[in-house]
């Protein structure tokens, strides 16, 4: 005979019934099964009735919240997000400083990967694991600080050096905010509908969901991250459509006979590029496909919809803290200063003078400076300068020098079917150079 | 001629925030204070209290027909939390009552009612813990209503409800079944103590015992038409969620400001070795006003429905649970032996402020709503 006693939970106030010991109190003897108990017996605490008990197996407990160690609310320096920008600050920091109590605040994982290579992922069939080149948790012991991940910043005050988490607040001695920027949805692409690619945990959703078999995937936005992805996904043997309120692709940035030659080099790998377009909708049809309507009345079905529609910097804990904010944490140009003592930011989430800077190039510069202002050591001072920016086309690389000018005038100083270069000059000052292609001499080497 | 005058002396909305304040701290700083020891050790229910804070208009404020005052009403609960925290939850059980009677547009429950309980003549509370907490994911309904002819009959328990008792009521939310026994939906409703409600005595509690808690049972309770705040319920809890949780600041900040209070008045005597303590009067007292600058910029906009407003007001209320619990500890430790007696203010604000932590929404409940709210949704 099983006596194998069943303990029943109540659901209003916690207290357990355990068949084994029973009820005396209540006139239940020990070993009087749940069943058993006569329906008008109440909860002996709080007097809910029978039927508000449900059977208890034991305790549950998240597993992996704290990626290292027990937490500790004097924090330190405390750092907020745990992307390139964020652990570039904490390498920065305890390679001056080996004692420093550094706190590392991570609304993700945490793991640490490398963002630019989810563009070209795909196609050399990568799994989101092996994107990894480090776990957080490693990453913690190695650099010796407090991580918490899954934990979301829900209140800054400058005025009290104050964080505050959904895990608790911290007392900073200095914060560092590598909060990165979010994709910019428009309205128009629901956010349940709609992948994101910003993150190794979006790039694996979509990845998983592309399984094996080749999908129809819609790209909407042609901008650097929008074309990457349109030739990765066709490599990667999907149909593409990709879509923009450009005629061209890549418009805003490419003088038109780069910007053409990029579409020919995407429609040779079969992606069918749609200019001049707006997304009116995109709704779930019945076959759990799809469905986008354009302004102009356009109806394309696919089976994934990418945004790829640019980002933004949250203006949230900047906004809660009163922090100055211009498209992005307004910082001192030099020091890297929020406008509130004691708080810097770096990365994805600043603006410098107006405008963000969203590339990886100058993150650990910036880590540099920010680790020496935290640190009181003599600041050589951030010197912003446009980074080179690389398209990662394979069939067609796209590579820019210096600081273009939007709208302003480009000159071709070598072509030929392979290969564009231009430049853009502003009174007489070289402003940048633009190289489309790879030169016959060098495939020839 | 001045309102204040004693021949006016029932709130009405004419009264400016300053005459509201002046009556209110009146009765907060003398009866209020004279009984919060029988309150807290002889569960003395303070109905004559609550009472006269009615008529000065402690409960109306931030009614919309009394000049949707919030920061007022705050102010107000502020100032009787100062000196007894069982009364100022009272005072929030109260106000979050006359806020869902008069947002039910039901005009059963609006006009004299509306008015009696504003006024303090008629008293009510709050059922919503389980239901809150049940529309979050915590737990689940505890009431359960079928539809009948011409309402609902609801039956189930609630393990315990405050500032109610025989004659009274509350608000209350059930889940309605269908008839497979799955749930299409919630209604909300004012729960009155007629003589078919089982009203159960709870266990003794560490603190808040002048509250009038109860276990409450019902069994097939018929709700009709005049007594529904809202079918279905949920469009209408998201409405007032904001305001029904930003109102608990106000508990926060009062208890927090009587502990300020305690340190401040061992210093003359105790100063020379109280500075080596931290969480000295004047850091608390910065924190504090950090924290009613921003609880009164939020009472500015209690109906904003956007996520970000929410955020922001149960990141106050948990900074206002954590801050209560930090000053109470310290304003004991302040006090020394003295804080220590059982007839101490100090000893009886760490069980307020341990109150306000996990009542409901509870410091982990607002952490893990901070934490639902903030996720971004992805293609499922």
């Amino acid at each position: 005979m099983s006596t194998q006693w069943k303990k029943f939970l109540c659901r209003a106030c916690g207290l357990i019934y355990d068949e084994e010991r029973g009820d005396p109190d209540s006139g239940i003897e020990p070993g009087t099964r749940f069943e058993d108990i006569p329906a008008d017996w109440v909860c002996p605490l709080c007097g809910v009735v029978k039927a508000d008990f449900e059977p208890y197996e034991g305790s549950f407990l998240p597993s992996g919240v704290w990626a290292a160690g027990r937490v500790s609310h004097k924090a330190g320096v405390v750092i907020v997000g745990a992307g390139n920008a964020g652990w570039a600050a904490a390498e920065a920091l305890r390679a001056l400083d080996t004692d420093l109590p550094i706190t590392m605040i991570s609304a993700c994982a945490g793991d640490r990967y490398h963002k630019p290579e989810l563009s070209i992922a795909l196609s050399r069939r990568a799994e989101p694991d092996k994107l990894v080149r480090e776990k957080a948790a490693d990453a913690a012991r190695r650099l010796g600080i407090q991580l918490l991940v899954d934990t979301i910043v829900v209140g800054l005050s400058p005025a009290l050096h104050q964080l505050r988490t959904t895990r608790g607040s911290f007392r900073y001695t200095a914060l560092v905010l590598a909060q990165g920027a979010r994709p910019a949805l428009p309205a128009a692409l629901p956010a349940e509908l709609c992948w994101r690619i910003n993150d190794l945990a979006g790039w694996s959703g979509l990845r998983q969901r592309l399984g094996t078999r080749a999908k129809q995937v819609a790209i909407v936005g042609a901008g650097m991250v929008g074309c990457e992805l349109a030739e990765d996904f066709a490599r990667a043997g999907h149909q593409i459509t990709l879509l923009d309120i450009q005629t061209a692709p890549l418009a805003g940035l490419l003088p038109p006979p780069a910007a053409q030659r990029l579409q020919q080099s995407l429609e040779t790998l079969g992606v069918r590029f749609l200019g001049a377009v707006q997304v009116a909708s995109v709704m779930r049809a019945d076959d759990g496909r799809k469905r986008i309507v354009t302004t102009c009345g356009q109806c394309i079905e696919v089976d994934e919809v990418v945004a790829a529609t640019g980002l933004v910097t949250d203006p949230r804990i900047a906004r809660i803290a009163g922090l100055a904010f211009e498209r992005g944490i307004v910082v001192d140009p030099r020091t890297l200063c929020a406008s509130a003592p004691d708080i810097y930011a770096l990365g994805d989430c600043i603006s410098l003078d107006g405008a963000p800077c969203r590339f990886i190039e100058p993150i650990a510069r910036q880590a540099g400076v920010i680790a020496r202002g935290i640190l009181g050591l003599f600041v050589e001072g951030y010197c912003h300068r446009p980074p080179v920016i690389r398209l990662k086309t394979r069939a067609l690389p796209i590579v820019i020098n210096g600081a273009s000018v939007p709208g302003g005038e480009w000159h071709v100083v070598d072509e030929n079917a392979d290969f564009l270069a231009m430049e853009q000059w502003q009174a007489g000052v070289l402003q940048a150079r633009l190289d489309v292609g790879t030169p016959h001499r060098q495939l020839a080497a | 001629m001045n309102p204040a005058d004693l021949t006016t002396p029932i709130f009405d909305p004419s009264w400016s925030d300053s005459l509201v304040m002046e009556r209110v701290t009146g009765i907060a700083d003398g009866a209020l204070a004279d009984a919060a020891y029988r309150i807290d050790h002889e569960g003395l229910y303070p109905l004559e209290v609550m009472s006269s804070l009615g008529e000065s208009g402690a409960f109306a404020a931030h009614l919309d027909a009394y000049g949707a005052r919030y920061g007022l009403a705050l102010e107000a609960m502020r100032a009787i939390s100062r000196r007894c925290g069982a009364t100022g939850f009272l005072a929030w059980c109260h106000d979050v009552c006359g806020l869902y009677m008069e947002q039910s547009g039901n005009p059963a429950l609006m006009g004299t009612v509306l008015e009696d309980h504003a006024l303090g003549r008629s008293f009510g509370g709050t059922a919503l813990s389980n239901p809150m907490k049940a529309m979050a994911g915590i737990e689940k309904m505890l009431l359960r209503a079928t539809k009948v002819s011409g309402g609902y009959r609801v039956s189930g328990a609630l393990p315990w409800v405050s500032h109610i008792g025989r004659g009274q009521y509350c608000g209350a939310i059930a889940g309605v079944l269908k008839d497979d026994g799955s749930r299409s939906h919630e209604i909300m409703f004012l729960l009155r103590f007629s003589d078919d409600v089982v009203l159960r005595p709870c266990p003794a509690f560490s603190g808040m015992e002048g509250t009038s808690t109860w276990g409450v049972r019902l069994d097939d309770y018929f709700v009709g038409e005049d007594t529904l705040i809202a079918d279905p319920a949920q469009p209408f809890v998201a409405r007032i969620r904001a305001a029904f949780v930003l109102l608990q600041a106000g508990m926060a900040v009062g208890v927090a400001q009587g502990c300020i209070d305690s340190m401040h008045d061992v210093e003359p005597v105790l100063g020379h070795v109280n500075q080596f303590l931290h969480d000295r009067p004047d850091e608390l007292q910065a924190e504090y006003d950090e924290l009613g600058a921003r609880v009164s910029r939020l009472a500015l906009t209690p109906y904003d429905g956007s996520d970000d407003y929410l955020l922001e007001v149960l990141d106050v209320r948990t900074q206002g649970a954590e801050f209560a619990l930090r000053a109470s500890q310290s304003a004991l430790l302040h006090q020394g032996a003295r804080g220590y007696l059982m007839n101490s203010a100090p000893q009886r604000r760490i069980r307020e402020a341990h109150f306000i932590a996990i009542v409901t929404p509870a410091i982990k409940h607002l952490r893990w709503e901070m934490a639902r709210l903030s996720k971004e949704a992805v293609p499922a």
